[in-house]
Formats: C-alpha cells, sequence, structure tokens
C-alpha cells in the first residue's frame, strides 16, 4: 500500500512468543513437573501444537543446519523455565530426529517423523556405552550385514528419553578394528523383537528427563534404516556436532539468567543489617559478575549460530561456546545459591532446581576436559 | 463468515508507571504485547472460521513496532493483517481512535461484505471498555458486549453474555460487533513457521495510513479528540487503623455503625 511493507523480526517475534510461552505455561508449573518427575506430556504437546519441534527442518535446504539461531533462542528460554522440558525439545529437533530427517525413507517420515513433529512420538540418541562415553571410537554395539536386513547388537547406557521412546537412533560398528570409521547409525522401531528398555534412572537433576539404558539382543532391520552415508556415518554426526555444542550452551545461557534473575530480585528485596542485601558491596559484585558472565555467553552463542546459518564451519567457536557458557551456567546456579541464603536451600524455591539441573549441561556435548583439549587442537597447538 | 478482529499492542505490565513530572507512561524499557482480550478475540474468530469456514483479518492502530501483534495474528490463524499507522493517527483518545478503526472496517467491507467485527472487551492500558461500544456506534451496527462464548446461526450470532449474575444468552442480526472478555478453551498459541512467514515481504500484512482509509486528519489523532488529559496520576491510597473496644457485642456494633456511615453498608 502506500507505507512500505513493515514487518516483525523473525529472532526478536520467536523470543517474545517462547518468553511468554514460559512465563504462563512453564515457570508456573516447573516445581510441580519437576517433583512428580515424569516426562512433561501435557506441555510437550503444547510445544508440538506450535510446529516448535520442525524449527530447524523448517530452515534446513542442503546442509545439516538450519535456523540454527532460532532454535537456539527457543532452547535457551525454555531453559529459563525448566531445564528439562527445554533438553526433551532441543533432542526433538535435532538428535532424536535428525538422521531420520535426513537419510529416511520417504515411508520411514511418514510412519515416524510427522507423529514426532505433533508432538506424539519422542525419538531418542544413542551414542554411550557402559565402556563408551566421550570416547566414541570404543563403541562396541555392532550392525552386521546379513543380506536384506542388519543385525543390531550391544548395549547403550544414559539414554535420554529412552524408557518412552518410540524409536532408537543408534550409534553402531560396521567394521570392528576400524575404529571412528567403521561407525555409522542405525534406525531401530521400539517395537522390534530385542529390543530391552531398562527401568529409569534416578538422577541428581533435569528429573523430568527419564533416563535409562537400551539393549539391543540381535534385533533386525530392514536394509534400509542405515540412516547415514555407507562408510561416513561419522560425517553426519560430525555435520550436527557443532549445532549440537552450540544448542547446549543456549541451554545452559537459559539456566544461568534464571539463576540471575532470581537473584536480582531476591537481593533488592531481602533485607539484612538494616537494608537490601543488594545495598552490600560483596553482592553487587556478584550481580555484576553473573550480568558479564551471561552477556559474554550470550554473545558467544549468538556469533556461533548466525555462522552457522550461513553455512561457515564452527567446530572451534561450538567448543568454546559450550564449555564457556556451561561454566557461566555453574558460577551463576553456584552464586544463586548463596544470595539467596537459606532459601536456596529449600525445596520450595526454584533456585535448588537450577543448581542441580545446570549440572546436567557438563557432560552432553563433551565433557570440559576432552573439550579444552580439543580446542587447543583445532588451533594447531 | 468474514471477521475483522481488532488487536492492540500494549506494554507488557498490568501497573502501568506514570512519570511524575510530565504525567505520561513510562513506556521505556517495557515490552510490548498483544492486549490479553485481544488475544481471546482472535481465538473466538478462528474457532467461528474452523467451525464454518472463513476469513479472519487482524486490524491494528500503532505505531510502525505494532505490527509484532499483527505478526502473532498471522501465526495464529489469522488470513490477513492490516497495520493503520500515521502521523496523523498519534494522540487519538477513545474517540477518535473508533472512528478511525471504523473507517477501515468500512474500507475492508467495501471489497467484500464483514459479517463481524470482534474487539476485546478492554485494553489493560487505556482501559476503558469504550472502544467496541464506539465502533459498533460508528458503524450503526447491533452491538454484544461481554462475550465468553460465540456461535453462528445462519445469517445470525448467537453469542452468551457473562455478566455479573450469570449468563445471558443473545441472538443477533449480523453484521454485530462483539466484545469478548473469555473463551470456551484457552487461546491457541502462534505457530513458529507461520511467524516466520509473518516477516516475510510477501506476507499478507499491509500499512495503510490516514489517505488509504480516507479520515481526514480533523477526525483523527490528537486533533479528532473530544477529550483532553489533563492529568495523569497514580492514586494515592491511605491507611488509617482503628481499635475497637469493649465486649465482642459491642465491637461488632461499633464496626456496622462505622460501616454505615461510610456507606459502605
Ligand atoms: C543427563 C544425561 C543425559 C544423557 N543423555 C544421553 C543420550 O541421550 N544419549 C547418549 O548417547 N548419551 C547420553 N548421555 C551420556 C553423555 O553423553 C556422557 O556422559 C558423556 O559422553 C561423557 O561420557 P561418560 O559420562 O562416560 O564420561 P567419560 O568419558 O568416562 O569421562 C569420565 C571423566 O574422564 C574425563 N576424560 C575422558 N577422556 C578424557 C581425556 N581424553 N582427557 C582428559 N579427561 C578425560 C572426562 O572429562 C570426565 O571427567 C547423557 C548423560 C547425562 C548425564
Ligand atoms: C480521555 C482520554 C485521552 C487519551 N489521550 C490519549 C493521548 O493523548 N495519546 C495517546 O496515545 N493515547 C490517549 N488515550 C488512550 C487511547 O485513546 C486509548 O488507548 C485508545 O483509544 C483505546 O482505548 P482503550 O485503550 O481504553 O481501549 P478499550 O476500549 O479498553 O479497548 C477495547 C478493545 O478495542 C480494541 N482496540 C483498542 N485500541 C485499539 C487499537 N489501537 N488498535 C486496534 N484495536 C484497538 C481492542 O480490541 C481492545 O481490546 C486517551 C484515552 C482517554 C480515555
Amino acid at each position: 500500500m502506500t507505507n512500505p511493507a513493515i514487518r516483525s523480526d523473525p529472532e526478536k517475534l520467536l523470543r517474545q512468543v517462547m518468553a511468554r510461552f514460559v512465563d504462563q505455561e512453564v515457570t508456573p508449573r516447573a516445581r510441580e513437573i519437576d517433583e512428580r518427575g515424569e516426562f512433561p506430556q501435557e506441555l510437550f504437546k503444547k510445544l508440538a501444537s506450535m510446529n516448535v519441534f520442525n524449527v530447524r527442518y523448517l530452515g534446513m535446504k542442503k546442509g545439516a543446519t538450519g535456523n540454527a539461531t532460532l532454535y537456539c533462542i527457543i532452547c535457551e528460554e525454555l531453559a529459563r523455565g525448566l531445564v528439562s522440558l527445554a533438553a526433551e525439545t532441543a533432542k526433538q529437533c535435532l538428535m532424536g530426529t535428525n538422521f531420520l530427517y535426513r537419510f529416511g525413507s520417504p515411508e520411514l517420515k511418514e510412519k515416524y517423523l510427522e507423529p514426532s513433529m505433533r508432538g506424539e512420538m519422542v525419538g531418542s540418541f544413542c551414542l554411550t556405552e557402559p565402556e563408551a562415553g566421550g570416547d566414541l571410537g570404543s563403541v562396541t554395539t555392532t550392525a552386521v550385514d546379513d543380506g536384506d536386513h542388519w543385525i543390531i547388537s550391544g548395549m547403550k547406557t544414559w539414554i535420554t528419553n529412552a524408557p518412552i521412546a518410540s524409536y532408537f537412533t543408534v550409534l553402531c560398528q560396521t567394521q570392528p578394528g576400524k575404529g571412528i570409521r567403521g561407525l555409522n547409525f542405525f534406525f531401530v522401531p521400539r517395537d522390534t523383537p530385542g529390543v530391552q528398555v531398562s527401568p529409569r534412572f534416578d538422577t541428581l537433576g533435569t528429573r523430568t528427563t527419564e533416563i535409562s539404558e537400551v539393549a539391543f539382543n540381535d534385533c533386525r532391520i530392514p536394509k534400509d534404516y542405515l540412516v547415514g552415508l555407507p562408510g561416513k556415518g561419522m560425517g553426519a554426526f560430525f555435520a550436527i556436532l557443532a549445532e549440537i555444542r552450540t544448542m547446549t550452551a543456549a541451554l545452559a545461557l537459559g539456566v544461568a539468567r534464571a539463576a540471575f534473575d532470581a537473584s536480582f530480585q531476591y537481593a533488592q528485596e531481602r533485607k539484612a543489617f538494616g537494608k537490601t542485601i543488594s545495598k552490600y558491596q560483596l553482592i553487587q559484585a556478584k550481580i555484576s559478575d553473573m550480568a558479564t558472565d551471561i552477556w559474554a555467553a550470550e554473545l558467544m552463542i549468538y556469533d556461533t549460530t548466525r555462522k552457522l546459518d550461513q553455512g561457515q564451519r564452527v567446530d572451534k567457536e561450538s567448543m568454546m561456546a559450550k564449555y564457556f557458557a556451561t561454566e557461566v551456567a555453574c558460577r551463576c546456579v553456584d552464586q544463586a545459591t548463596r544470595i539467596l541464603g537459606a532459601y536456596a536451600y529449600s525445596m520450595e524455591y526454584p533456585v535448588q532446581r537450577f543448581f542441580r539441573d545446570a549440572r546436567f549441561l557438563l557432560y552432553g556435548g563433551g565433557t570440559h576436559e576432552v573439550l579444552r583439549q580439543n580446542i587447543a587442537r583445532a588451533m594447531r597447538f | 463468515m468474514r471477521i475483522v478482529v481488532m488487536v492492540k499492542q500494549v506494554p507488557d505490565t498490568t501497573e502501568v508507571r506514570i512519570d511524575p513530572k510530565t504525567g505520561t507512561l513510562i513506556r521505556e524499557g517495557v515490552a510490548s504485547v498483544m492486549n490479553p482480550d485481544d488475544r481471546l478475540g482472535l481465538e473466538t474468530a478462528l474457532s467461528l472460521k474452523d467451525a464454518a469456514g472463513g476469513e479472519v483479518i487482524a486490524v491494528s492502530m500503532g505505531p510502525p513496532q505494532a505490527v509484532d501483534v499483527l505478526s502473532e495474528a498471522y501465526a495464529m490463524g489469522a488470513d490477513r493483517g492490516v497495520l493503520l499507522t500515521d502521523i496523523n493517527f498519534a494522540g487519538a483518545d477513545t474517540w477518535a481512535t473508533s472512528y478511525t478503526l471504523g473507517k477501515v472496517v468500512e474500507r475492508l467491507a467495501a471489497e467484500e461484505p464483514v459479517d463481524l467485527v470482534i474487539c476485546g472487551r478492554q485494553a489493560i492500558d487505556g482501559d476503558t471498555a469504550q472502544i467496541g461500544p464506539q465502533l459498533a456506534e460508528h458503524l450503526g451496527w447491533p452491538q454484544v458486549t461481554y462475550v465468553g462464548q460465540v456461535r453462528s446461526e445462519g445469517d445470525q450470532l448467537r453469542a452468551w453474555r457473562r455478566l455479573p449474575d450469570g449468563d445471558q444468552e443473545v441472538l443477533c442480526p449480523l453484521p454485530a460487533v462483539v466484545t469478548v472478555l473469555d473463551t470456551p478453551g484457552e487461546p491457541r498459541w502462534p505457530r513458529v513457521e507461520r511467524l516466520l512467514e509473518a516477516c516475510r515481504p510477501r506476507a499478507p500484512l499491509e500499512s495503510w495510513n490516514a489517505a488509504d482509509i480516507g479520515a481526514p486528519a480533523d477526525k483523527t489523532g490528537l486533533r479528532g479528540s473530544l477529550t483532553q488529559v489533563v492529568e495523569t496520576f497514580s492514586p494515592k491510597t491511605k491507611r488509617e487503623t482503628r481499635w475497637l473496644e469493649g465486649t465482642p457485642a459491642e465491637q461488632a456494633a461499633a464496626l456496622v455503625a462505622d460501616l454505615r456511615e461510610k456507606k459502605v453498608l
């Protein structure tokens, strides 16, 4: 019309909507959901009604990443409300469904991917084994070529969502002795004979996330359930690894902000020795440190996502962002438990939950001992 | 059914703070959101569309950034959005606002008849609840206010009004104006892919100015306003404690007498 087209900024708009979702739907119920410790089905369905699980695929053309910035905004905001819900969402958008999306046959996608986007099915990603954590070259679950089938055998552990998952994307060795180069991904529906899921683990934090072991006892799956490039399985994994790490950093940023917000508010209300504790320099120092840390993490994360969205390689940046932001989260939740005094120690207040949940971020996406080694290596040091 | 929904962008706070020096609202640092009742208005329109088909057009008057509420309306399922933005519209009171919104409805109706206009009952910043009723006056259409549920019945609308003493069921000819304060279910959440679509140049979101709706300058904005804000202030509340003495019966009698005197009883 007469005025030039006036448009919203997609990042700002999505953040506004997700922030409102968190304030209205997640935060008021977070304690109850966390105490119940069950998968938050109702909120998961609501997120599906918003088509949140599709956010990466909406932007994906040829490459492995799409809409990394928008994806991380969603993860960050949700983590501000409930880290476990954020992690479940993050997984459904990325590791849980990525290989099915990229390599699944049209029939497989219709049967599993579409219901997953509608929140009716949950996907699960199986790398870790009892004897192989960060060191994936030692994975011993095997996929044996048996004519028109693969036979999968082995044991996976620490598998997020396994107790409720409808299918598993499983990292298997196809050429024992080849190490990393023999690995590839296989799609195993839960109802495949031989799949056995253990009772769930009891964990310190992210208690709505159900985690367990999964045993694959000679599971026969059709040939086209190989969801990776033959002979180059880890290539497809390395293509999303930077995004997994950046997403983990975004989860960390979300929980750091939650800890900061709680501290910022409480310090201005709580009185000690005749004034609010916000008037004391040592409390001011904590608030300043938290805010500075959070800003730095934010800059690192969204600089990395923008590069991802432009198709740049961000191996080093994503490791740095994951390492830094997670340490920031751990520092912020620690400071919050000091600022809130005894109330941080009470199960009635959310700070104890932030404290427990932040620890979860230390392991996935690479432990910091391994990451720091790899950051140095990425600089050819 | 062709439905126009009026959507206002408001500051995200129920306790709007006022600058003691200038007497105006402090909007800096306060995020803007869709007026909560207008989300209900959209839900009402979209569920009518779900049931019987049709078109939902969201309309908002405001500065350029008010486009955000239209993008959200589109993401909830509205088919089209119209942003009314013009330097002339600034400073409008409710009379000038409802006049301007009425001109938009007239222009939309000239394209193709409009069956229903839905407003929120009230905006959380202006808080007057006048726009819906005034708009109905400008258009010369019947109005049903305080609606919590609707059903389309041919060229009539059945509406349930939430009144203090109970619900009132009303049958109203169309076209009409309805103001809503509730919906049977929760308003739906926006969908991500539509949020992104709304931000693209080709999105069906238009911006209209005063000339586009044929609104003369002396009828809109500050010049078209019948009222003037003389002063805006936060009312001061005073508290006073009085101790009642005597037996419980005497205390009760003193309390009742006091409340009678203050005309509370
Ligand atoms: C809540 C939660 C959910 C999880 N969900 C999943 C899931 O869905 N799917 C999945 O596959 N896995 C999952 N995991 C497993 C996670 O990926 C592993 O915990 C992670 O890979 C680390 O492995 P690990 O715990 O066996 O530690 P290890 O690799 O055994 O490491 C133990 C310690 O040794 C250090 N270390 C190891 N190697 C080196 C080295 N080269 N140099 C210096 N130090 C070293 C580590 O930093 C760490 O401190 C989950 C874990 C948790 C806690
Ligand atoms: C005496 C007086 C003087 C004022 N002077 C000024 C002034 O100088 N400058 C100034 O900026 N504001 C001024 N205002 C505020 C402004 O007039 C109102 O915000 C506006 O007219 C809407 O009124 P309301 O917020 O009370 O809406 P309500 O009547 O409470 O809103 C009901 C519904 O009407 C619809 N609606 C209302 N406004 C819009 C809109 N802009 N676009 C789309 N739909 C809408 C929505 O559906 C809303 O839910 C004044 C208000 C009054 C009462």
